[in-house]
């Protein structure tokens, strides 16, 4: 009986640890999600939305949220903008970054700094859609009826010690961005939620200057 | 070392403030200057060695009377994860690689046990005044934590981490609201590091 229900344990643990997402299922033909997904990201020039972000404190038992604006515009151009409950700016710009803090501006090469070149290939892979050729990761995806979710797993040093994985939730409809979880080895995760999306809508170059 | 330590706070002459007189000041003063952290978010704001980063802190009273400290980046992604047990105890739940060093979580430990007032023992404080201020002294394991207040004890001035022959950090905790300092500042005088934390309201 004991080793009835170790069987079952064990086989119970081989299922959760190859879990799917609830409500989503394996993508049945990648190849043609893929290239579906190109060419809906291949149409969309610019994004402009709003975004919650919340981290999760799963040993604190504690959320911290903030909320923003979100402009992409291609090619490789970034501004999000932070404005409650504090004030922080970020602007990725090809390979330069932006960010102020209160009234400290800093401006940093991704080339010399690892961890903004980190966030800002996720960031751009993203909303350009090329998510699924970034070689850092292993990819694994899945559908329900209405979005997609894609499971980035780190296969590269860097991003391993960061990352546990990064799932992405687009929308089957336009293929846009849903949400960025960011899932790290602590436990704690953090995800960004993008509301009142504008697909291809007019965003004036200026809003990504970086002087 | 210690007997010379010891000496020089017998006959009020700390290598680090040499002009202080014993006072009579009650130590309870001091009591109302810790703070009570239930639950904070700060806005954070790091400068070392020529380097500047941001970020958030969240302090954390824990139901077993520890303190966390999370620190994370706008985007969420954390640096550290440090509990501060009731008994002194220390811990590093989670660390990134560029700052898991040893001589990097000594310093951010003493610099936030300064803040935190945690452990302090009242039966070895001594309490000194110069130039209209109280100094409110606590014998560490190595060297010493100040806490300087007004001459009535009813502001807190500035803190200090010193060791025998100078001045490491010093630091500052203002505008409490119910009990919890709206601004924090913590300064290292050996070297360029300095944090900077303002509360956020949530």
């Amino acid at each position: 009986m004991n080793k009835l229900i170790l069987t079952i344990l064990i086989l119970t643990a081989g299922f959760v640890s190859n879990a799917q997402y609830a409500g989503y299922n394996p993508v049945a033909d990648l190849a043609k999600f893929k290239t579906a997904f190109a060419a809906a990201t291949q149409k969309t020039t610019s994004i402009k939305s709003d975004f919650t972000q919340e981290k999760n404190l799963s040993l604190l038992s504690e959320k911290i949220v903030s909320k923003g604006n979100f402009w992409f515009k291609k090619d490789s151009r970034v501004r999000m903008e932070y404005t409650t409950p504090f004030k922080y700016l970020m602007i990725l710009n090809k390979d330069k970054v932006y960010v102020k803090d209160g009234a400290k501006e800093t401006k940093v090469s991704t080339k010399s700094n690892k961890m903004f070149q980190q966030i800002n290939k996720i960031m751009i892979d993203c909303m350009q859609g090329t998510m699924l050729d970034n070689t850092d990761f292993k990819t694994r995806v899945f559908e329900n009826k209405s979005a997609a979710l894609i499971e980035l797993t780190p296969v590269t040093k860097g991003m391993k010690e960061l990352f546990k994985s990064i799932n992405v939730v687009v929308d089957k409809k336009d293929y846009a961005v849903l949400s960025i979880e960011m899932l790290e080895i602590s436990g704690d995760n953090t995800i960004m939620r993008f509301t009142n999306k504008e697909l291809n809508a007019s965003i004036p170059d200026n809003l990504f200057d970086i002087k | 070392m210690i007997l010379s330590s010891a000496l020089f706070f017998i006959l009020g002459c700390s290598p680090v403030h040499k002009q202080m007189q014993p006072s009579t000041a009650d130590i309870t003063l001091l009591q109302k200057f810790k703070p009570a952290f239930a639950v904070a978010l700060y806005n954070t704001t790091v400068d070392v060695a020529g380097n500047h980063l941001s970020g958030l802190l969240l302090i954390k009273k824990m139901p077993d009377s520890s303190t966390r400290m999370v620190f994370s980046n706008e985007m969420g992604f954390s640096f550290f994860d440090f509990e501060f047990a009731a008994d002194g105890s220390f811990k590093v739940y989670s660390i990134i690689k560029k700052m898991n060093k040893k001589s990097v979580i000594k310093t951010l430990r003493h610099n936030f046990e300064l803040i935190l007032m945690n452990n302090l023992d009242n039966s070895k404080a001594i309490i000194k005044t110069d130039s209209g201020q109280l100094y409110f002294i606590f014998p560490q394991n190595k060297g010493y934590n100040y806490y300087i207040t007004n001459s009535d004890g009813t502001e807190l001035v500035r803190m200090e981490r010193a060791s025998d022959k100078k001045i490491i950090v010093e630091a500052i905790m203002q505008n409490y609201i119910n009990g919890i300092p709206d601004t924090i500042g913590i300064s290292h005088k050996t070297f360029e590091f300095n944090i900077g934390l303002k509360r956020i309201e949530r």
